[in-house]
C-alpha cells in the first residue's frame, strides 16, 4: 500500500543536513569531517485538515503496512502539490533518502465523519 | 396576501405561555465552515461544520395583577441561591414566532440562559435582558 495519495493543507519541510561533525581546538579554530556524501534527516511534516474518516484511516492503515516507524517508503507528488519549484527539491530521494514516519500519524476528529491529520516524515538513507 | 410583518407580529413564549411585556427578539443561526482548501488551489474552499443557535431579548420587568413576574422562569435560571450552580436541567423551551392572523410561524428551540441582567436607572423603565444559547436540535420551524 502506498503513501495516500492526498494533497495536503498545509506542509513544512526542514532540509536536513551532511553528516558533518564539529571539533572546536584549544585554540578556538573549528574542524569539521564530513563523514558522507548524501544530505539525511530531511523533516516533512504534512497536514491533512477536515478530510472525511474513510481519508483520514488511509494514513492509519499505511502506518501499519509500514510497521509504524520502521520501515521506509516513498511518497508521490501529490504530498508536494502547490510547491511550484523543482519537486526534488522538498523530497529525499534525490539525495538517496526514503521517508519513514518519525511519529504515529495524529488523527483529530473534528465533527462526525471529519477529521484532521497530521504526519510527520523523517528522511533516512 | 401579501404582508410585511412588524414587532407588533413577534410573539415569545417559554415553555408554552406567551411572555408579557417583550421589547424586542433576536435568534441567530451560525454554521462552522471547516476550510477544505489544499496546497494546489487559489480558491477556498469548505465543508459544513457544526451548526448551533443563539440569541437574546429584552423584556421589561413587569409585576401581573395576580403579583406574578413575567421574567421569574427566565431570571431564576441564573439568579438562584445555593452552590450548585446551574445543572443540566436549566433549560427552557423557547418559542419565536410571527403571527400572520390564524398562520404562526415559529422556531421552538430548548436554550440554555447564558446572561441575564436587570438594573434600574433614573427616568428609565426597568427591563431585563437575556441571552441564550440552543442546545441541541430545534424542535419546531414552521417559518417559510
Amino acid at each position: 500500500m502506498a503513501f495516500p495519495s492526498l494533497v495536503p493543507t498545509s506542509r513544512s519541510f526542514e532540509s536536513g543536513d551532511y553528516p558533518v561533525k564539529t571539533f572546536k581546538a584549544q585554540n578556538g579554530k573549528e574542524h569539521r569531517i564530513l563523514y558522507g556524501s548524501n544530505r539525511t534527516n530531511m523533516k516533512l511534516s504534512l497536514s491533512y485538515a477536515n478530510i472525511t474518516d474513510a481519508n483520514a484511516e488511509l494514513f492509519l492503515d499505511h502506518f501499519d503496512e509500514v510497521q509504524g516507524t520502521f520501515g521506509t517508503f516513498v511518497i508521490g507528488l501529490d504530498a508536494r502539490e502547490g510547491w511550484e519549484g523543482n519537486k526534488d527539491a522538498i523530497g529525499a530521494q534525490t539525495h538517496g533518502n526514503n521517508y519513514r514516519y518519525e511519529s504515529p500519524p495524529q488523527v483529530a476528529q473534528v465533527r462526525p465523519g471529519i477529521s484532521t491529520v497530521t504526519v510527520n516524515l523523517i528522511g533516512v538513507l | 396576501m401579501a404582508k410585511v410583518y412588524t414587532g407588533r407580529d413577534g410573539v415569545m413564549q417559554l415553555g408554552g405561555t406567551t411572555l408579557a411585556k417583550v421589547v424586542n427578539f433576536q435568534l441567530s443561526s451560525n454554521l462552522e465552515t471547516l476550510e477544505t482548501t489544499t496546497l494546489s488551489e487559489n480558491i477556498r474552499s469548505y465543508s459544513p461544520g457544526v451548526a448551533g443557535y443563539s440569541g437574546s431579548a429584552t423584556l421589561l420587568y413587569y409585576k401581573e395583577d395576580d403579583g406574578t413576574f413575567n421574567t421569574t422562569d427566565i431570571l431564576n435560571k441564573l439568579y438562584k441561591t445555593g452552590t450548585d450552580g446551574v445543572s443540566s436541567s436549566d433549560t427552557v423551551e423557547l418559542t419565536f414566532r410571527w403571527v400572520d392572523g390564524t398562520d404562526n410561524n415559529d422556531i421552538k428551540l430548548t436554550a440554555y440562559i447564558t446572561s441575564a441582567s436587570i438594573g434600574a436607572a433614573t427616568g428609565d423603565i426597568v427591563r431585563a435582558e437575556i441571552a441564550f444559547q440552543g442546545t441541541g436540535a430545534l424542535s419546531t420551524v414552521t417559518i417559510s
